[in-house]
């Protein structure tokens, strides 16, 4: 295209987005939106991050009135004047109160972008010897209304909203000129009808994506600061949206190549935007969950008690009649603890445990499992919708990706077994159950966490490359269909 | 003559190609829609039915333990799957549906099956509930933006009012047109819903639920009736197709996404919930310090023990008539018990001010109230969970309070003994409940219907002036 007509064509469609106020109000009123997106995704992470802090000041706090503890009891000669269950020189008191530690899982800086997992899944886990959460929550307290309603961030605005507003856009470019009369004109130019819409609807695509990144780049420095942009998920992400965009752009290109009415351009707009934004994802979940379907958590528990009636049905019984008929546990008198039923109560929990986490674990996988079946077929059929792909993506580059999230609950399971090991020799041995000392607080071990916001680089340049080869398929075929509409 | 106009317009309406494939693409929908929902409950209910006789099977084939050991291994209350799930399971997946009834804590509601979902449930979960919120109303404005637009585009407007045609029966036969269009498709939507809860339920079963499922359709047609004078009175009001089509849509999409969306996180903001570590901080410090001026834990222990050695005069623990370790542990399931009612008193009251936050946005969404009107009818809101929970927790503590009984004088418990320990039943409240719960978003929607109407009259006056 030469200089001189992209210059026309420029100030042309500036001129005209600028006369028409129905446009501009909208736009407006949606990068006012998306403000607000990024306010409120920024508030979810700094929340996340304060929350963060509160668990490093609790962490600090514990440790050091579990060993100021310990050694006033030491200084006492092992005497302990409140209730026996509390004693922290007993490793299975320990194990249950001060010694759960916590896993926690960094939110990443893009998370302000891309909610995805985070609202539904916990970031941190107090881990006890005998469950993975120690907490009353299984996650984050929130409002399950609030979470069917679903959360507004950008990754909602840009997936949903904005390519509504691309329609409004270019809808009617071609249209237009037949309704208004123009079109006879258009065909006598020495331009062709196919390259002067090609170039109105590149200029309509670059104002629009440089106007959406001219706002979120500086507002989103200063509600989270620059660090972002030094970050290679940023980029990615702006190649992402971009591509987005031009899917949308290409799509009406094509529509408008069909050279119907304004309102038929909009209605096929608005059907392919339903389509592709929400019946085929639902579609595709329908059929995922017959192809794969997940199990219940339910059956996980009922694993576990049918495990443990087993294990009470000989070994246990035999154990647990060992441990409470001894006279030296007293159990049996069921009027005062004693430091043998502290002792007994360790043995049985260890050992029963290591049944309940065996018998759990294959249907634990089972579960897991068939969830990773689902996401490995989503990453395979993601380009039906291009709503899915974009959001699939902007939720593994703000690391709240499920797969982000279940590696970290993988890592928190590991975690829990080292935690095992560490409290099931003191507290089920006769030699060790009330030697806990201030060297074994110290010891307690500690979750090691690390970046989870990480992806394949050569995966997303592949769906990237994909991604616009379908934009250019489009265009090339909505261009020669205006070729051969004009001649 | 309102007839012959009648006539006209469906006959216009019907040999369109895009209304065709419209209502065949609805059709295909809406088939998959009632399947997916009719599958979910059915699979479902059988499954959490299943699972609540298993798992007291499992507690009362515990064998010979020591009660209080025995109670730790507990069994689950399980929610059961709301009666009209199959139309509409609302927040069935957002909210978990197994309660561990066990000593020493209150239970909470655990195992939200989206917690194990996939990206795509955020895209929303297909069945007649989804059908009627999200694509009923856009097939309403697919259908009527350009009912009265394509006469001015078409330059036939003139000529209509030009002939013996009153303008109100042009008026009236192209919203009876509309009217008739939408009601066969509301009423495929809830009939095929019947015809499935019916095979579901059986004839008996569907007797209980037949009022409340009335009450839902009546809603629906009502929500129906609003969208559809709504989509007809902007038509007349813009004159373009596509304008009239923008501006509904537009509507639709702030109405169904945005506004809730955006009230939701705005209600967070100004209603701010407490984090999983505070509960915890908070609840640990109150058992342990007291909520008042009733002094710490140990000291409270010293009174009990005083006080019952008092009772039974006694001296020493060793020489009570009953063991003492149930009597504390029931002692302190009730304290910890006030301490835990409390605070989960303070987060679901923080979760209404939140879901009032949300409701009141509903006054710019019709979508959104017809949503909540759903959710309430068909029991499966925030409400009906919280009765559960309530309940649930009520029959943790009975069974408790059986077992402590019984451990004050027996040290082993066989399965005689539990076999004694009661079993959990839940059963969601009544119509009258349900509706009392759904006064808001009904009263929401009545003001919007109303809204329509004075608006499609604005319009027609308009159209006559």
């Amino acid at each position: 295209m030469q200089a001189s007509l992209f210059r026309v064509l420029f100030r042309h469609e500036l001129i005209s987005l600028y006369r028409n106020r129905v446009l501009i109000t909208l736009f407006s009123i949606l990068l006012v939106l998306l403000v607000g997106a990024l306010w409120m995704g920024s508030s979810r992470l700094h929340q996340q991050q304060r929350t963060l802090g509160q668990i490093r000041a609790h962490r600090v706090a514990a440790q050091d009135s579990l060993k100021a503890r310990i050694r006033r009891i030491e200084a006492h000669g092992m005497y302990y004047p409140g209730f026996i269950w509390d004693d922290p020189t007993y490793a299975y008191n320990t194990a249950r109160n001060e010694g759960p530690q916590y896993a926690v899982k960094q939110p990443f800086v893009l998370q302000a972008l891309a909610t995805g997992q985070s609202a539904m899944q916990p970031f941190y886990y107090k881990v006890y010897i005998t469950r993975k959460q120690a907490l009353v929550h299984e996650s984050e307290i929130d409002n399950s209304f609030l979470q069917f309603v679903d959360t507004f961030d950008f990754s909602f605005v840009v997936v949903y909203l904005l390519p509504l507003l691309i329609i409004v856009f270019t809808y009617n470019l071609l249209s237009s000129e037949k309704e208004q009369g123009t079109w006879v004109l258009l065909k006598t130019s020495n331009q062709s009808i196919a390259r002067l819409l090609l170039g109105r609807l590149g200029i309509r695509y670059g104002l629009f994506t440089a106007a959406v990144w001219a706002v979120v780049v500086p507002v989103l420095t200063l509600l989270i600061g620059p660090s972002f942009l030094a970050t290679t998920n940023w980029w990615w992400l702006v190649a992402f949206v971009a591509g987005y965009f031009a899917f949308w752009f290409a799509l009406a290109f094509l529509v408008n190549s069909f050279s119907l009415s304004s309102n038929l351009n909009a209605m096929s707009l608005i059907f392919l935007w339903l389509l592709l934004g929400l019946l085929l994802p639902n579609l595709l979940q329908i059929g995922l969950n017959r192809v794969y379907p997940i199990p219940s958590r339910i059956a996980l528990t009922k694993a576990e008690r049918e495990a443990t009636n087993r294990y009470f049905e000989k070994d246990g019984q035999l154990l647990t009649k060992e441990v409470f008929n001894s006279p030296r546990t007293l159990i049996r008198q069921a009027s005062i603890v004693t430091p043998g039923m502290v002792y007994g109560y360790g043995i049985i929990v260890s050992k029963s445990q290591i049944i309940k986490d065996q018998a759990t674990r294959v249907a634990e996988n089972n579960l897991y499992g068939q969830v990773e079946k689902q996401q490995v077929a989503i990453g395979q059929l993601q380009w039906l919708s291009p709503a899915l792909l974009l959001q699939e993506v902007l939720a593994t580059l703000a690391g709240t990706h499920w797969h982000q999230f279940n590696r970290f609950s993988r890592d928190v399971d590991v975690f829990r077994e080292h935690t095992q090991q560490f409290f099931y020799p003191k507290m089920a041995l006769e030699s060790t159950y009330r030697t806990f000392t201030v060297k074994d607080a110290d010891a307690i071990p500690q979750f090691q966490s690390r970046a989870y916001a990480t992806y394949s680089g050569q995966y997303l340049g592949r769906v990237l490359l994909l991604h616009v080869v379908g934009v250019l398929v489009l265009m090339v075929l909505g261009y020669r269909r205006l070729l051969h509409a004009s001649r | 003559m309102i007839q012959l106009l009648l006539k006209k317009e469906l006959t216009e309406l019907l040999r369109t190609t895009k209304v065709t494939w419209l209502l065949v693409g609805l059709a295909a929908l809406l088939g998959l829609a009632l399947y997916n929902g009719y599958a979910y409950s059915t699979t479902r209910s059988q499954f959490l039915r299943e699972s609540q006789h298993i798992t007291y099977q499992q507690f009362i084939s515990q064998g010979d333990k020591n009660p209080h050991l025995g109670a730790h291994f507990g069994f689950y209350a399980y929610k059961p799957t709301a009666d009209l799930a199959l139309v509409d399971n609302g927040l069935e997946d957002y909210t978990g549906n197994s309660f561990y009834l066990e000593p020493h804590q209150r239970g909470v509601v655990k195992f939200r099956e989206v917690s194990d979902a996939t990206g795509l449930r955020s895209f929303g979960f297909l069945n007649a509930g989804y059908f009627a919120q999200f694509i009923l109303p856009l097939f309403i404005f697919l259908l009527t933006h350009n009912v009265f637009a394509k006469e001015w585009e078409n330059g036939t407007i003139k000529m209509v009012l030009s002939t013996r045609v009153q303008a109100r029966q042009l008026f009236t036969g192209k919203l009876l047109a509309c009217g008739l269009v939408v009601g066969a498709v509301v009423a495929t939507l809830a009939l095929g819903a019947l015809g499935l809860l019916l095979v579901q339920r059986g004839a008996a079963g569907l007797g209980p639920v037949l009022l409340t499922y009335g009450c839902y359709v009546v809603g629906l047609t009502m929500y129906a009736v609003l969208l559809t004078v709504l989509g007809v009175a902007v038509s007349l009001l813009a004159r373009s197709s596509a304008l009239a089509l923008v501006v509904l849509a537009g509507f639709w999409l702030v109405g169904v996404f945005l506004v809730p969306r955006l009230a939701g996180e705005l209600s967070r903001q100004v209603y701010p919930s407490i984090t999983a570590v505070e509960f915890d901080d908070q609840t640990f410090r109150e058992k342990e310090y007291g909520m008042g001026n009733e002094g710490t834990k140990d000291h409270r222990r010293a009174l009990l023990e005083q006080r019952t050695l008092a009772k039974y005069h006694v001296k020493r623990l060793e020489d009570l008539p009953v063991f003492y370790i149930p009597i504390t542990i029931e002692y302190f399931e009730e304290t910890d018990g006030l301490v835990m009612d409390r605070a989960y008193a303070a987060v679901e009251r923080n979760e209404a001010r939140q879901n009032a936050f949300v409701l009141t946005s509903a006054v710019l969404s019709p979508f959104l109230a017809f949503r909540d009107f759903s959710l309430h009818l068909t029991a499966t809101d925030i409400n009906t969970h919280n009765d559960f929970a309530q309940q649930a927790e009520a029959h943790r503590r009975r069974v408790g309070r059986v077992v402590d009984a019984f451990y004050q004088k027996h040290t082993v418990a066989s399965n005689d003994f539990w076999k004694t320990v009661p079993q959990f039943a839940y059963s969601a409240p009544g119509l009258g409940w349900r509706l009392h719960n759904a006064v808001a978003p009904l009263v929401i929607l009545l003001v919007w219907l109303v809204a329509a109407g004075g608006m499609a009259v604005w319009a027609y006056r308009r159209l006559t002036a």
